[in-house]
């Protein structure tokens, strides 16, 4: 990894203690945001805060499992997002597929598709450990290791050849007004 | 059996049905594929106004798909499964669109998943999958193991526990 | 002026779950909608067929997130009704009272989910903070906060101990005492009025003719709930009403789903006075070890009054150690899918998102 420069360094400490999170439910690990976002757990003490569009937002949440339908369109919404942008993977299934392994719309990993900085483990997870994966993403920007969005366009040929390989086609056709 | 249940019972002997008691509130009635439809229809106006859910089985041993309207009685609380089956090498049957307008989106969905044609609903667009290029999912004879396989490559651990624990069990040597 | 695309969702802060509607408007008035599910789409039922029958019990929850125990009680009801297995008593007393709380956490976060497309974050905040404590027993129940998988074929896994009907208690207390609180500051709240009174008017026939079930139809005055025309469980030994409206409105369905929360509490009282002291909650579905448990030939429908309306489960059985064909009625179906296409165009933009609130449609139901 290359040193970074002072002004980096402080850029990095800055960004880590404002990041906003992109409200996407991709799937069913959204049901611990709400508790995680409100009252009993608040998020927001650690300055993270959800954002309705991704081209403010820095965190993209992975929230489970993800068919191929919806990461077609995950991936249109991870190149949206400026950068530096960082994602969350959340419980087993994007991990190693979980219990989906052998379904025939899922995913079995995620970080084949888009670079994944932290993983949740567990299905569901817990708000404690939603908010401990914010804290190690935090510190991992800290420290300037949380590299996913360079490494997305140094290899970018790379994962374009396995978005390619699984979706057969990343385009999103318009179904209705065709 | 409730009493709306024996009355649709009494109303469809004609139609000559196989009739199997399930619970005291649930029967099947199983007909030929020409009567389905007026069945349906007996059904829907003697009380048999809800219908639950069209669904599909595929007995592949048989070469047929059982097609299932299960119908529910709001007054009395009775459930009716109405099936038939047709032929699974040319599988087609008749809309029920008209009975039920929701039934369209049933159709959809068993159109897509088991490849039935449904006369007279156009609209057979794919509902939940997207750029499919393999036979309908839901088939006995499609194996979603091995099309997981093939398109999501897999994590790869550099343990390997079911080894091990085979190992750990005796049934082999490690 | 012409008309204008517009897509609301997968990617939207007012979408309930992953899920999709395309329309054309026109000014502020929606003129053509069309609902695009299939994001969350997993194979389940296929899933389904190929694992075994005990081993059915880890998937089944997903199928439904906000309240998953209703997938685990029509799976365990299927099964008992084709295998003709008798449920120990205190187990059917077990399930209604998961039931009841899980009806409770569902309606108590839809109340919050309707606080935010209208901008009325108490409701969001209060509904969610109240559903925690109906998960915190859950979690001394089952050892989960989301996915119990408690309730299986055969009854349920573990007992109910005293510890725990303890803490039933409590917070049941607890909840009806907000109760009053949730009356004054959220359903005679202004905003909430003015947003929710008099839209989306969903009349008698309309809701019979596309088959809606639940809260959509008690809201124009009929008294249909399946816990009452076709009780399971031991719904007809206990004592509650089924509160209805005449408006029809968006209003009056968030304010049944309220009335609710009462007689689940009440349910629940019921129960756990009734339930007789007992250490058997469970019985096998057939002789040997778990995994290779077999079920006799047969199917059978079962479904339950959920939350969100009529929910079932239809399960085929060839006799062996897996499942032959399950397939699942999603109780947001019908107004899911036909309700969008049918009777979004005429309404208004900001609606689009009151409909999904509403109208309870869980997109992970809907897909499958």
């Amino acid at each position: 990894m290359k040193e970074r420069t002072m002004w980096e360094q402080i850029a990095d400490s800055l960004r880590s203690r404002s990041l906003w999170m992109l409200h996407y439910c991709t799937g069913c690990g959204a049901m611990e945001l709400p508790p995680t976002m409100t009252a009993r757990f608040d998020m927001e003490r650690f300055g993270v805060a959800p954002m309705a569009t991704p081209r403010q937002a820095d965190i993209m949440l992975i929230t489970g499992y993800l068919n191929t339908k919806t990461l077609r369109r995950v991936i249109y919404t991870y190149e949206q997002m400026a950068d530096p942008k960082y994602v969350i993977g959340f419980g087993s299934c994007t991990i190693n597929g979980g219990i989906y392994f052998d379904s025939y719309s899922t995913i079995n990993r995620l970080d084949y598709y888009i670079p994944v900085d932290v993983y949740i483990a567990g299905c569901m997870p817990r708000p404690e450990a939603i908010l401990e994966a914010f804290n190690y993403l935090m510190e991992k920007i800290r420290k300037g290791e949380a590299d996913g969005w360079k490494r997305y366009k140094e290899n970018y040929e790379w994962y374009k050849q396995n978005q390619i390989r699984s979706l057969g086609e990343v385009y999103v056709h318009d179904e209705f007004h065709e | 059996m409730t009493n709306s249940m024996s009355k649709a019972v009494e109303v469809l002997k004609s139609f000559n049905p196989f009739v199997e008691e399930i619970d005291d509130r649930e029967i099947k009635i199983s007909l030929s594929n020409d009567k389905v439809i007026s069945a349906l229809d007996v059904l829907k106006s003697i009380g048999f106004s809800h219908l639950s859910l069209i669904t599909c089985v595929d007995w592949i041993d048989d070469n047929q798909f059982e097609l299932v309207y299960i119908l529910f009685n709001w007054e009395d609380g009775g459930k009716i499964l109405v099936s038939t089956r047709i032929d699974r090498s040319n599988p087609k049957f008749i809309t029920v669109k008209e009975l039920w307008p929701v039934a369209r989106f049933y159709e959809r969905e068993i159109h897509e998943f088991f490849g039935i044609e449904f006369e007279g609903n156009d609209d057979m667009r794919p509902l939940f999958l997207e750029l499919w290029d393999e036979k309908p999912p839901m088939r006995k004879d499609f194996d979603p193991s091995k099309y997981s396989k093939e398109k999501f490559p897999d994590r790869k651990y550099e343990k390997d526990v079911i080894k091990e624990a085979k190992i750990f069990r005796g049934e082999i040597n490690g | 002026m012409g008309e204008v695309k517009l897509f609301f969702g997968p990617n939207h802060p007012g979408m309930h779950g992953n899920f999709s509607v395309h329309m054309y408007v026109e000014g502020d008035v929606v003129k053509r909608a069309r609902p695009l599910p299939g994001f969350l789409h997993r194979g389940f039922e296929k899933l389904m067929e190929r694992r075994y029958w005990l081993s059915n019990l880890a998937l089944i929850p997903r199928i439904c997130v906000p309240e998953p125990d209703i997938n685990e009680a029509c799976y365990a009801m299927g099964i008992e009704k084709i295998a003709k297995l008798d449920v120990p008593e205190r187990a059917q007393w077990i399930r209604m009272i998961v039931l009841e709380l899980a009806r409770m956490a569902n309606h108590l976060s839809a109340i919050g989910g309707v606080g935010g497309p209208i901008g009325l974050y108490t409701a969001s905040h209060w509904g969610t903070a109240d559903r925690d404590r109906i998960l915190d027993i859950f979690e001394a129940l089952t050892g989960a906060r989301v996915y119990h998988m408690y309730i299986i074929p055969g009854g349920v896994r573990k007992n109910m101990t005293p510890q725990i009907e303890e803490m039933i208690w409590k917070v049941m207390d607890y909840i009806e005492s907000r109760l009053d609180d949730y009356e004054n500051l959220i359903f005679k709240n202004r905003i909430l009025h003015s947003r929710l009174k008099g839209r989306l008017i969903l009349t008698r026939e309309q809701a019979l003719e596309m088959g809606v079930t639940g809260v959509g139809i008690r809201a124009t005055g009929v008294e249909y709930d399946i816990r009452k025309v076709d009780p399971y469980l031991f719904y007809d030994k206990v004592e509650f009403e089924v509160p209805t409206a005449t408006d029809a409105d968006a209003f009056s369905r968030v304010y049944l789903k309220f009335k609710e929360l009462s007689q689940s509490i009440r349910i629940i009282r019921q129960a756990l006075e009734k339930m007789p002291q007992s250490d058997k909650v469970n019985v096998p579905i057939s002789k040997g070890s778990a995994l290779r448990h077999v079920v006799p030939k047969g199917m059978a429908y079962a479904h339950i009054e959920s939350a969100r309306g009529e929910f079932g489960f239809f399960v085929v059985s060839d006799g062996k150690n897996k499942p032959y064909r399950v397939a699942v009625r999603g109780a947001s179906y019908p107004q899911g899918l036909y309700g969008i296409e049918k009777y979004l165009p005429g309404t208004r933009i900001e609606d689009v998102a009151l409909w999904l609130a509403t109208m309870d449609v869980c997109a992970p139901e809907i897909d499958r």
